[in-house]
């Protein structure tokens, strides 16, 4: 018998979240020493390597920073695209299957481009993925509004129909499938010609790819959008009560529609840009930026600013782990995500902690 | 009579609201008790707290003189305690005998069991007088049924006190009846029943005892014998607190709004306004009385295009409004504010902040795609200023502020748009005094502008005071309209019962207005 319920916390002071949240890191990172005693490493030389990237004393340091930003680029588009559609209570689960039908799509375009300037080919294929990607939104949405199906299940689903999909084309030989590598024996994806990749401005040796560039304005934009926007308005009225925005006159079937369809191709953007820097396609283009975008954008409680800080921190995690693991021969890239996933876990547990708290029942509530 | 069940002292609160404010309640074995009170005054929480969906604050609860602790619906079951609630509970993919059997625990639950439990079950139905079909899909069945399977539900569990949350709300006369009988079967074999019900005349029929909470305190209970529909009214409504609400004389205009043979239906499909005539003139204000549920909340949302009508004209300054989205109706001079029980869920959007909240029905007004927040802000100030609302800024959560303050952001909204028709539900809901009196004297300087006002109401005395016309509503149809200077209270609570219908009944009462005989002032009166 349970004689404890959860209680959510009257106020709410930052104080007490930024303790809740260090107490966890420090939690976490406690468990990563352990684990990493146990294998024989010394956790400090560790995690200095990993908060600092690999960078101190590496004559390629710059590359580290390219690494990162590629990290960076797919998971702040596609984290602010899912938190617009979290802002209006659409649960977009989804980013997964968005970010690989829009990859398949950019693919489509890189294959068959012919000798086309590169803007022209990169274009078409952000064009192609985003417009992709947004259909799908936008079907769900659709069925959504009409018949009022359950879009968690719906984008779910989606992610695992476009998970096998490209894995049927990575490893479907056949004289159609332009996808492949023709020179290859073993079915693998073929590279893009080099007017499909990204390109960027070269600052001495580090380059700054474009689509970094493209992040940040699109940061800018849904911000504004958010914020001083009719549109953005109606997201967080239709969010916050959708009575209340049917009794205020929004179509809110149509907000809903178009909101949808935006965060899917944003998504989709998100993935043709990431498409054209890695040069090919594979199942594991995503990163899995369509579920780290999921706790980024909750960790980041929807605001766009901190989604952006979020998932700078969240990339940094990722590429340091990767990158201090590639150091040590007892432990993988694998050893990396364990470790990520810890840190991650008690990030959100100390979020609950500090939103929540532990009330005895039938106790006096106060 | 011993009693079957005994509380003591309860209090509940849901964050500074008291729901429930030191009940003491006994329901004695064998007794069928009625629960009555506003809508608001904490008949369901003190009946979800003995059904173990909430645990009081403070209190304790006897049953046989022993003190017991209902912590979870489950153990409420374990007692004895079973509760029909006004949403039904059951699996529609289910048949009878099924829904039955997965509230029952391991054993007698599983499949080898089954005949045994259908034995027991049709016995019970037997006992009781019930006549259901184990076998049929609840999907398949009227409302009047799965109520029935609800209840054969809770007995079938050994329940000993039923407690019925609005039971006779979704039935109709005869099937009430039916309830009724089976109800004092339960009586005769000792059960203990607690009904909570708004409707007098039922109350009057089936209760030995009538307990009345008003503003989450218990008023007192009074032997159904002895007591009157008239005195169960006072006793609910409050007795008259002598306040002076001004109620200006204005010249009144033509009828702004002219409503005729209005048929709206409610979210379960049952008619919800019945055949409704009325209008409302300029530098008016027409009062709605009516026990809760009798249709109010359908008509304001009929008004304000939120809702289908079945049948019937809407006709607002010579053209027909029906079948208008909320937009053009709203664009139209038609401003529609509704204070729902939870004070929040419509018309307010409530982590949005005040300025948000001014803009929600104009946003749309300014050119270009952004939101003018500017001179929203600007509105919001002086709207805060002009009816004082206490607020740290014009950007603060309207989810933050006090219950006045959100319902005078919310009048103030409305007011803003210059409409010249002003429905307005329960604007006091939950106030308090100092609160409400504003709230008044906003309305009347509206009326003084010449706006025609429709106020949806639950306190009696306050209409009387503040409205020129009160129209009574008993389930959705019209009891009549009668001029708040000519009529008394009692009255108007059997018009609010159904007791007493005046409409086209011409001069026989005192305090008839003439609008009750709408039909044959229509030509004077539509222009």
């Amino acid at each position: 018998m349970s004689d404890f319920h959860l209680v959510r916390r009257a106020d709410f002071s930052i104080r007490r979240l930024i303790i809740c949240y260090a107490v966890g890191i420090l939690i976490s990172l406690g468990i990563g020493a352990l684990l990493l005693s146990g294998l024989g490493i010394n956790p400090f030389e560790y995690y200095k390597r990993m908060l600092t990237m690999g960078l101190i004393g590496n004559r390629y340091a710059y590359k580290c920073i390219e690494g990162l930003l590629k990290i960076f680029v797919p998971l702040l588009i596609t984290s602010l695209a899912l938190g617009l559609a979290f802002k209006m209570r659409f649960w977009n689960i989804g980013g997964e299957g968005e970010f690989l039908i829009g990859s398949i799509c950019a693919a489509i375009v890189a294959f068959n481009s012919g000798s086309m300037p590169k803007i022209v080919t990169i274009t078409l294929m952000c064009l192609a993925a985003s417009l992709s990607a947004g259909i799908i939104g936008l079907a769900v949405a659709a069925l959504k509004v009409r018949f009022n199906t359950n879009e968690t299940l719906m984008t779910l689903m989606l992610n695992y129909i476009m998970l096998y999909l490209i894995r049927y084309l990575g490893s479907t030989k056949a004289p159609w499938n332009f996808f492949l590598n023709p020179e290859s024996e073993r079915p693998i994806f073929g590279q893009f010609a080099d007017n499909c990749k990204m390109g960027g401005i070269k600052i001495g040796n580090f380059t700054l790819l474009y689509s970094v560039i493209a992040a940040i304005i699109i940061t800018v934009i849904i911000y504004v959008y958010l914020k001083y926007t009719k549109q953005g308005y109606e997201i967080s009225v239709v969010g916050d009560s959708s009575a209340t925005a049917k009794y205020a006159g929004m179509k809110v079937g149509k907000i809903v529609l178009r909101t949808m369809f935006i965060s899917a191709a944003l998504i989709g953007l998100a993935s043709g840009l990431a498409t054209a820097t890695a040069g090919t396609i594979s199942e594991s283009i995503t990163n899995n930026a369509g579920w780290t975008g999921i706790i980024v954008a909750w960790l980041a409680k929807l605001s766009v600013p901190a989604i952006f800080v979020t998932t700078l921190l969240i990339s940094v995690l990722q590429y340091g782990c990767q990158a201090a693991a590639t150091q040590y021969p007892a432990i993988d890239s694998n050893f990396a995500d364990l470790l990520q996933g810890i840190i991650l876990f008690s990030v959100l547990a100390a979020d609950f902690v500090a939103t929540f708290k532990i009330a005895r029942k039938g106790g006096q509530e106060k | 009579m011993s009693a079957a069940i005994e509380l003591k002292g309860i209090c509940k609160n849901f964050g500074s609201v008291a729901a429930n404010k030191n009940i003491d309640l006994s329901v004695g074995k064998g007794e069928i008790l009625a629960l009555l009170g506003e809508n608001g005054s904490g008949k369901t929480t003190l009946m979800n707290m003995l059904s173990g969906i909430y645990m009081p604050d403070s209190g304790s609860i006897f049953m046989d003189g022993k003190e017991v602790k209902i912590n979870s619906p489950e153990s409420a079951g374990k007692l004895g305690i079973g509760m029909v609630h006004q949403h039904f509970k059951l699996v529609e993919r289910f048949t009878a005998l099924d829904n039955i059997r997965i509230g029952m625990g391991k054993e007698a639950g599983t499949i080898f069991k089954k005949d045994t439990t259908r034995k027991e079950v049709l016995d019970t139905a037997a006992k009781f007088g019930f006549n259901i079909d184990p076998d049929k899909y609840v999907y398949n069945m009227p409302v009047s049924e799965k109520q029935t399977l609800e209840i054969l539900k809770v007995l079938c569990y050994g329940a000993k006190i039923i407690i019925l949350d609005e039971p006779t709300a979704v039935l109709t006369v005869q099937e009430v009846e039916r309830l009724f009988d089976v109800l004092r079967k339960m009586k005769s074999e000792g059960h203990s029943v607690v009904i909570i019900t708004h409707k007098l005349n039922e109350v009057m029929d089936i209760s030995d005892r009538v307990a009345v909470l008003r503003h989450g305190e218990y008023v007192g209970s009074v032997e159904t014998k002895k007591t009157s529909e008239k005195e169960l009214t006072e006793l609910m409504v409050g007795r008259k607190i002598d306040l002076n609400i001004t109620r200006p004389i204005v010249e009144k205009t033509h009828p702004l709004l002219e409503i005729r043979d209005l048929t709206v239906k409610n979210d379960e499909g049952a008619i919800a306004v019945d055949g409704m005539n009325f209008y409302i003139r300029g530098g008016e204000m027409l009062g709605v009385a009516g026990i809760a549920g009798s249709g109010q909340k359908e008509l304001c949302e009929a008004i304000a295009g939120l809702r289908p009508i079945e049948k019937g004209q809407m006709i607002h300054e010579g053209e027909s409004i029906v079948g208008m989205p909320p937009k053009k109706i709203l664009e139209h001079g038609i401003s529609m504010s509704f204070i729902p029980e939870d004070r929040l869920g419509m018309g307010l959007a409530p982590s949005l902040s005040i300025t948000d909240n001014m803009i929600l029905k104009n946003y749309n007004e300014a050119k270009g795609i952004f939101v003018d927040r500017k001179s929203a802000r600007q509105e919001a100030q002086k709207t805060i200023d002009k009816l004082e609302i206490v607020t740290p800024s014009t950007e603060t959560p309207v989810r933050r502020l006090s219950g006045g303050n959100v319902q005078k952001v919310l009048l103030g909204r409305e007011i803003k748009a210059g409409p010249n028709v002003l429905i307005t539900a329960y604007p006091v809901r939950g106030l308090d005094i100092n609160s409400s009196y504003m709230i008044y004297d906003i309305l009347n300087e509206q009326k003084k502008k010449g706006v025609g006002i429709l106020f949806v109401g639950e306190d009696l005395d306050v209409m009387l005071a503040l409205c020129d016309k009160i129209m009574v509503m008993c389930h959705g149809k019209l009891q009549g309209v009668v001029n708040s200077g000519h009529t008394t209270k009692e009255d108007i609570g059997l018009m609010m019962t159904g007791a007493l219908n005046i409409v086209n009944k011409e001069g026989k009462t005192d305090g008839i207005a003439k609008d009750s005989a709408i039909e044959e002032k229509k030509e004077e009166g539509h222009v």
